[in-house]
């Protein structure tokens, strides 16, 4: 593979040849297309679905469905995100229909809406870490024990404030409509759970679905906001978002380490950040990113 | 429709309609009997009680 910033003498290149440096690299791998992340998005929510039947028929245990489910719900949700950035296919490609199908299929384990994610998401990256316009600006807290005391405290009906953020994000992109879709799926997840528990179901529903979705709903904003964002005071392009060295690897962190990449270019495919960070680093640096050591 | 989703979401249908079920299916599953009482009732209770609480109090684990 051609290396961009291979063999460069840093202290003679100019900030013009570092951005055309920077933008070769993010080039090189837009161009990729992100087969493992398609893959990865049907075949979660198939895993899922699956799950559902052979419990009740008594083929698999809910001990053992347990976890699965709990995986299942964490990993549903970043196929959409690179759907989400038309990463595998841009409007008015051939492959467009495969990018929205990806969006909404994978995102069924999460009970959440494509479209409403989306827009709102596309505020994050416009106003990251702005307290007024970043809709995930609420995950922001001084340290991780914080964090958690919060997520749950989110929970509680009286603190639903998320839900005020992303209506006020789409009310001024003009998107508010799509928040029909996001009540629409809740109104089902939450029908499937009434009818699950008051059919002989309730175990299998809050074991493969509720407590699953509740962990992810934790989980999911601590790796892709609030890690990768912290302390969330900083804002530009190479300021808001910084890179972090996960203890528990880049799977577990859900391949935020290198999070950093995405927000500077957020059509590189999750699985291609790693070796575009790699790439980058060196310049990066020399744009003031904190690296955290990475 | 406004309605339908406001009793949709009510903590209360949630406690009566998905944790009273649970609790007392967990119960079951456990082999566990409160004074005689059938389980569905205790879930009914407790179930019931906890959505009450998360309605009035805007909280399901009392701290806010």
């Amino acid at each position: 593979m051609d290396q961009v910033t291979q063999a460069v003498n840093w202290d003679e290149v100019s900030a013009e040849q570092l951005d055309a440096m920077e933008r070769k690299i993010a080039a090189k791998y837009i161009k990729k297309f992100p087969l493992g992340i398609i893959i990865w998005g049907f075949a979660n929510t198939l895993i899922w679905l699956a799950l559902w039947p052979l419990v009740i028929l008594d083929l698999l245990p809910i001990w053992a469905a347990f976890p699965i489910a709990v995986v299942n719900v964490c990993a549903a949700y970043l196929p959409s995100h690179d759907a989400q950035h038309s990463i595998i296919a841009r409007e008015g490609h051939k492959l467009r229909w495969l990018n929205e199908l990806l969006g909404h299929v994978s995102l069924i384990p999460f009970a959440q809406s494509f479209r409403y994610l989306r827009f709102t998401h596309f505020e994050h990256h416009a106003h990251t870490n702005n307290p007024d316009l970043d809709p995930d600006f609420d995950v922001h807290a001084e340290n991780r024990k914080v964090y958690f005391r919060n997520a749950l405290m989110r929970k509680q009906p009286i603190n639903a404030t998320r839900k005020d953020l992303y209506s006020a994000a789409l009310e001024r992109v003009g998107k508010s409509t799509v928040a029909v879709d996001a009540i629409a799926i809740r109104t089902v997840y939450t029908l499937v759970l009434f009818v699950a528990a008051c059919s002989g179901y309730a175990i299998e529903a809050a074991l493969l679905w509720w407590l699953p979705l509740h962990i992810a709903d934790i989980y999911i904003p601590y790796y892709l906001s609030w890690k990768p964002h912290h302390p969330g005071t900083d804002q530009g392009r190479y300021q808001d978002t910084e890179a972090f060295k996960s203890t528990f690897g880049n799977l577990v962190s859900s391949g935020m380490q290198y999070h950093v990449v995405h927000h500077l270019y957020p059509r590189i495919p999750l699985m291609h950040t790693p070796a575009a960070f790699r790439e980058m680093r060196p310049i990066l640096l020399r744009r003031g990113c904190d690296l955290r050591g990475m | 429709m406004a309605k339908f989703f406001k009793i949709v979401f009510s903590p209360i249908v949630f406690g009566l309609l998905f944790w009273a079920p649970l609790i007392a299916q967990s119960m079951t599953a456990a082999g566990l009997q409160i004074f005689a009482l059938p389980n569905l009732i205790v879930g009914l209770f407790i179930g019931g009680g906890l959505g009450l609480m998360a309605h009035y109090r805007g909280s399901w684990i009392w701290i806010k």
